[in-house]
C-alpha cells in the first residue's frame, strides 16, 4: 500500500507525460512548403468583405483575385480578372471586360454577376464590412452602406424582408423595389428632414416605418431582426423588414453580360483603378457562401475563392498552409506549389526563425537587432530597409489651452529635433518627416512645414505670452503602450523642455483606451501613425476635414474642406494635386499635427527568393515570387541600399 | 468524500456565476468596445457588428443572454477572430497548452523534487549551497529571461533545437524547460524546508534506531511527510501551467491558451476574454480539489466530511 501511494504521482506525471509526448509527436512533422514567411498575427478571417489588416492583407492576396491587380514592383494596377478596360472621358465610368478563362476553385466561371454579387454584400450594412468606404467611390454606394438613416423621401429603395430565424445566416430576404415616401418616428409623426440623413446612430431611428409605395400601393415597414419577426406580430398596419436600403440599381455597378462589368462613379476618383486591386473589393462565390453561412463558408474543405492558391489546412495560431490552385487562370505564373503563412506574433520569434533557417521572410525586424544587423559589413545581403507609404505623428488637441494658440503648436515642431529622432535614436533609416504625406506618392509634391529652428521656435513662444516657457502649463504625451513609443516620448519630451523650457509629462495607455482617449478629445498631445491604403495624398488629407471621424483634433478650417472637396471632384489630375497641395500647406501651417518621421519597410529575405521588391505599400503578392537557389546576380530586392 | 465531492461541486457552480458576473462587469467598464478601430467604423456597420453580438440591447439583457448561453456550455462566437467560435478556439488551444504544460510539470516535479531531497540530506555541504544557489536564481529569473538564455546557448551557439514552432518533440523541449524551471525551482525550495522539518521529528530518530537504511529514512518516512506542502503549492501551479503560459508561448509561437489571456482583453474580445477567464476558474477549481483529495492520500489524519 505504501509503495503504490509513493509512485502515485510520479506515476501520474510519467503517463501523462508519454501522452503528451505521444500526441505532439502524433501530429507529425510537416513536409516543408516551398515558400515560408511570418505573417504576424492570426487572420481573423478568410473572408476579404469583413477582414481589415496587413496579415489578413497577405493572405487574401493569394486567395483571391479582384479585377486588377498590384504589379509586384510597381504597384500600377494590371489585369487581374480584368483582361482590359476602358475608362470614359470625364472618367467616371469604367468598362471592364473579364477574362473567359478566370474560374473558381471549383471549376466555375467568375462572371459579372460574382463582381456585382460581392459588391452588394461588401456594402451592405449587414455584413458588417470594416472597410466599406474603400468602394465609396461608386455612385450611391456610402448611401447603400449607411443604411436607412441615410434614406430621404422621393429616394428608390429596396426592402429587404426577414427569413425564418433559421434560414442560413448569409441568404437575403425577399427585395421589395419601391419608392420611399416619408418615414415616420415611434408615434405616427413624419420625421423631419434635417434628422434623416445625418448618420446619427441613435436608437430613436430604430422605430422609424419607413413608407414605401410598391406594386402601386403604399406599404409600411419597419425593422427588426429575424427572430423579432418570428416571435411577435408588428404594430397594426406595419410590416416587418429586415432594412431599408437605397435601391441597389442605383449604386453604380451594373453587369452588361456575363463578361463585361461598368462602374460608374460619384467623382472622378484618379486612384480608382488602384483602389480596385485592395484585398476588400475582391469576389466570393455566392454559391458557396448561401450553401454555408458566414463565416462557415471560410472552412478550407468549403472555401471557394479565385487566386493564385487555395488554403490547405488552418491550424490556428500555427500555420496556415496555401497550396498552387490549379483553376487560377494564370496557373502557370505562379512558380510557388505550396506557401506557409506563420501566425507568429513576435518579432524577436520570427528573427530567431529566420536566423536559423526556419523561414524565407520576415517583414518585421525588433528595432535593436534591426540597429546591430545594419551596422554589419560588408553589409547583408538579405536586408534592404527602404521608406513605406506610413507616417508616425502627434496629434495636437487644438480644443485646449495653450495647444489653440497657433504660435505654440509651431513652436513645439520647430523645437522637434528629428535628427536626433530618427538618427539617434530609431536607426533603420527612417526619415524625418516635415509633412503628413510621405515621399514617393505619384504626381504629388508635398507641402512641409518649417524645420527645426530654436531660436525661432522660443520667439514664437515668448510671442504667445510664455517667454523662456514662463507661465506655460505642463503638456501631456500620450501614447500607446509600445516600447518604441514610450523611448519617442521621452526624447521629444526632453528635447521640448531643452529647447522651449516647458515642462512635460508623458502618459501611456494600452492601444483601445487610447483610441478612446483621442476620440473623446481626452489629451494634450496624441501619438498616431496612418499607413496609405492607396498611392494618393488624399488618403491621408481627408482625415483632416472638420468633424472628419479620424481628425481627433478638434482642428476646423473651411477653406481646407473646401480643397479637400473640390480636389476629389477635379477631373484634372495636376489640378487636383494642386489643391491637395494648397490643403496640406495649410495643415502644415495651422499644425494639428506634428509630423516626426516616416516608417521604413523592414524586411528580411533570404537571396534565394526572386521577385520580390520594395515598394511603398510593402505589399509583395506571392503569385511573383519564385526560389531560385543558384542565381548569382543581386536580388532586385537589394536595389537603392544604402 | 461523496458528499464533499458533491459540494465542491455545487461550490464550482457559484464560482463560475461569481466570476462570470465579476468579469462581465469589468469587460463592459473598461473604456473601447470590441468594435473600436484606429479608423472610425461607419455608425450603421458598427450597429450590424453589435447587433450580431447582442452589444445593442441594454447590458441587463445581455447578461442574461450570455449566461443563458453559458449554461448550454455555448462560449458564443469570438468578436475578433471572426472565422471562429471561442468553444473551438479553446478546443485548439487547451489541449497544446496542457500537453506542453504536462511535460514542464514532469520536469519540474523530477527535477525539484530530486535536488530538494539531496539539499535536505546533504544540509550544508558545498552541493546543498550550490542547489540552493541555482533554485533562488530559477525563481529569481522571469521565464523571458530564461528562454533568451537557453535560445541564445541552445539553439544558437550549439545549434541543438530548433528556435520555435510546435509540431515535434524537439520543439517541444526548449519551451517545456522554460516554462518548468521556474517550478523546478519553487518545488526544490519548498521541498528541502519541508523535508528538513520532516528529518527533525522523532519518528525518523526512532526509525534509524530501529535499523532503517539512509534511503529508506529520506524516502519513505521523509519524503512521504514532505510531500504536503509541494501538493499545496502544486494545486494552482498545475492550473496555470496547463492554461500556458504568454510569455513562453509567445517566445516559443507555441499556438496554446495563454496568448489569449492578455491578447483578447487587450482587443476587447468580449466573448474570448470570457471564455478563457472561465476555463481557468474551472481549472484551477479541479486542482485545488485534487489536492485536497490528494492529502487524504498523504496524510490518513485527513478527513473530508468534518
Amino acid at each position: 500500500m505504501l509503495n503504490c501511494r509513493g509512485m502515485l504521482l510520479p506515476g501520474v506525471a510519467g503517463l501523462g507525460a508519454l501522452c503528451a509526448v505521444g500526441w505532439a509527436l502524433n501530429k507529425g512533422r510537416l513536409e516543408p512548403a516551398d515558400f515560408t514567411f511570418v505573417n504576424g498575427t492570426e487572420v481573423k478571417s478568410l473572408d476579404p468583405a469583413i477582414v481589415t489588416g496587413q496579415p489578413e492583407n497577405r493572405m487574401i492576396n493569394a486567395l483571391f483575385e479582384g479585377l486588377v491587380r498590384w504589379h509586384p514592383e510597381t504597384l500600377e494596377p494590371i489585369p487581374g480578372v480584368a483582361e482590359r478596360w476602358e475608362i470614359s472621358a470625364d472618367r467616371l465610368t469604367y468598362t471592364f471586360y473579364l477574362r473567359s478563362n478566370a474560374r473558381w476553385s471549383d471549376g466555375s466561371p467568375v462572371t459579372a454577376e460574382d463582381f456585382r454579387y460581392s459588391l452588394r454584400r461588401f456594402l451592405d450594412p449587414r455584413t458588417g464590412a470594416e472597410y466599406a468606404y474603400q468602394a465609396w467611390s461608386l455612385r450611391n454606394a456610402k448611401k447603400y452602406s449607411s443604411g436607412g438613416r441615410a434614406l430621404r423621401p422621393g429616394d428608390a429603395v429596396e426592402v429587404e424582408l426577414n427569413l425564418p430565424e433559421d434560414a442560413v445566416n448569409t441568404r437575403r430576404g425577399e427585395v421589395i423595389r419601391g419608392k420611399l415616401l416619408r418615414i415616420e418616428d415611434g408615434s405616427g409623426n413624419g420625421v423631419p428632414l434635417p434628422s434623416i440623413g445625418t448618420q446619427s446612430a441613435d436608437a430613436a431611428a430604430d422605430a422609424w416605418t419607413y413608407v414605401v409605395v410598391a406594386d402601386g400601393g403604399e406599404h409600411r415597414y419597419r425593422c427588426t431582426d429575424d427572430s423579432t419577426a418570428a416571435d411577435r406580430a408588428p404594430p397594426p398596419g406595419v410590416r416587418w423588414c429586415r432594412q431599408v436600403l437605397i435601391d441597389f440599381e442605383q449604386v453604380g455597378v451594373r453587369v452588361i453580360d456575363d463578361h463585361t462589368l461598368v462602374l460608374s462613379l460619384e467623382n472622378p476618383t484618379p486612384y480608382f483603378l488602384n483602389l480596385l486591386g485592395f484585398y476588400s473589393l475582391f469576389p466570393v462565390q455566392r454559391a458557396c457562401i448561401e450553401k454555408y453561412g458566414s463565416p462557415q463558408w471560410t472552412d478550407v474543405e468549403r472555401i471557394v475563392c479565385n487566386g493564385p492558391f487555395r488554403p490547405r489546412f488552418r491550424r490556428l495560431r500555427d500555420r496556415t498552409r496555401v497550396v498552387k490552385n490549379p483553376m487560377y487562370w494564370n496557373a502557370s505564373a505562379a512558380r510557388l506549389r505550396s506557401v506557409d503563412f506563420l501566425a507568429t506574433e513576435s518579432s524577436v520569434t520570427g528573427l530567431n526563425l529566420y536566423l536559423t533557417g526556419e523561414v524565407d521572410w520576415i517583414y518585421d525586424v525588433p528595432p535593436a537587432a534591426l540597429r546591430e544587423l545594419l551596422k554589419q559589413r560588408p553589409p547583408r545581403d538579405d536586408l534592404n530597409p527602404q521608406p513605406i507609404l506610413s507616417t508616425y505623428f502627434y496629434l495636437l488637441n487644438v480644443t485646449r489651452k495653450p495647444l489653440d494658440d497657433g504660435r505654440v503648436r509651431r513652436a513645439l515642431s520647430l523645437a522637434m529635433d528629428r535628427r536626433e529622432l530618427t538618427q539617434g535614436l530609431l536607426g533603420a533609416g527612417e526619415r524625418a518627416a516635415y509633412s503628413l504625406t510621405p515621399p514617393g506618392l505619384p504626381g504629388y509634391t508635398s507641402a512641409e512645414c518649417p524645420p527645426e529652428d530654436a531660436a525661432e521656435a522660443r520667439r514664437l513662444l515668448a510671442e504667445a505670452g510664455f517667454p523662456d516657457g514662463r507661465g506655460f502649463p505642463v503638456l501631456e504625451i500620450l501614447y500607446n503602450t509600445h516600447e518604441t513609443h514610450a523611448a519617442i516620448a521621452q526624447l521629444v519630451r526632453k528635447q521640448w523642455q531643452r529647447t522651449l523650457g516647458i515642462r512635460v509629462k508623458t502618459r501611456n495607455e494600452e492601444f483601445a483606451t487610447q483610441l478612446n482617449s483621442q476620440r473623446a478629445l481626452n489629451y494634450d498631445i496624441s501619438r498616431r501613425a496612418w499607413i496609405g491604403d492607396y498611392a494618393d495624398p488624399n488618403t491621408y488629407l481627408d482625415m483632416f476635414v472638420t468633424g472628419g471621424e479620424n481628425n481627433c483634433t478638434g482642428f476646423s478650417s473651411a477653406r481646407y474642406d473646401q480643397l479637400i472637396r473640390d480636389a476629389a471632384r477635379e477631373p484634372d489630375a495636376e489640378r487636383r494635386m494642386a489643391m491637395l497641395h494648397q490643403a496640406e500647406q495649410i495643415l502644415m501651417a495651422e499644425m494639428p499635427l506634428i509630423p516626426m518621421y516616416f516608417y521604413v519597410s523592414k524586411s528580411m529575405l533570404k537571396p534565394y527568393v526572386r521577385g520580390f521588391y520594395n515598394n511603398i505599400l510593402d505589399h509583395h503578392p506571392l503569385h511573383a515570387i519564385w526560389i531560385d537557389r543558384e542565381q548569382a546576380t543581386p536580388n532586385p530586392f537589394l536595389r537603392g541600399r544604402r | 468524500m461523496i458528499a464533499f465531492t458533491l459540494r465542491r461541486l455545487w461550490w464550482l457552480a457559484v464560482t463560475l456565476w461569481a466570476v462570470f458576473t465579476i468579469t462581465f462587469v469589468l469587460m463592459r467598464s473598461v473604456p473601447g468596445g470590441p468594435f473600436d478601430r484606429e479608423r472610425v467604423v461607419p455608425p450603421e456597420i458598427k450597429r450590424n457588428l453589435e447587433r450580431r453580438y447582442n452589444l445593442d440591447r441594454s447590458p441587463w439583457e445581455q447578461y442574461w443572454l450570455e449566461l443563458g448561453r453559458l449554461i448550454q456550455g455555448d462560449l458564443g462566437h469570438c468578436m475578433n477572430l471572426g472565422d471562429y467560435s471561442v468553444n473551438y478556439v479553446i478546443a485548439q488551444g487547451l489541449p497544446v497548452s496542457a500537453a506542453l504544460g504536462i511535460l514542464a510539470l514532469a520536469f519540474a516535479v523530477t527535477l525539484g523534487l530530486t535536488t530538494g531531497v539531496i539539499s535536505a540530506a546533504m544540509r550544508g555541504s558545498a552541493l546543498d549551497v550550490l542547489l540552493r544557489l541555482v533554485a533562488t536564481a530559477g525563481i529569481a529569473l522571469p521565464s523571458f529571461v530564461v528562454a533568451s538564455l537557453a535560445i541564445l546557448l541552445l539553439v544558437f551557439y550549439v545549434p541543438v533545437f530548433p528556435a520555435a514552432g510546435w509540431g515535434s518533440l524537439s520543439q517541444l523541449a526548449l519551451p517545456a524547460f522554460c516554462l518548468g524551471a521556474p517550478y523546478a525551482a519553487e518545488i526544490a525550495r519548498i521541498s528541502r524546508t519541508s523535508m528538513l522539518e520532516a528529518l527533525s521529528h522523532d519518528y525518523i530518530r526512532t526509525a534509524r534506531a530501529k535499523g532503517v537504511g539512509r534511503a529508506g529514512v529520506l524516502l519513505v518516512h521523509g519524503l512521504r511527510n514532505a510531500l504536503l506542502p509541494v501538493a499545496s503549492f502544486l494545486g494552482p501551479a498545475v492550473a496555470g501551467i496547463l492554461t500556458g503560459s504568454l510569455v513562453v508561448e509567445q517566445i516559443f509561437a507555441i499556438p496554446g491558451l495563454g496568448v489569449y489571456f492578455v491578447k483578447a482583453a487587450l482587443q476587447r474580445d468580449w466573448t474570448l476574454s470570457m471564455g478563457v477567464v472561465l476555463v481557468y476558474t474551472v481549472v484551477l477549481y479541479v486542482m485545488n480539489f485534487l489536492v485536497d483529495l490528494s492529502y487524504g492520500y498523504l496524510d490518513p489524519r485527513v478527513e473530508y466530511d468534518a
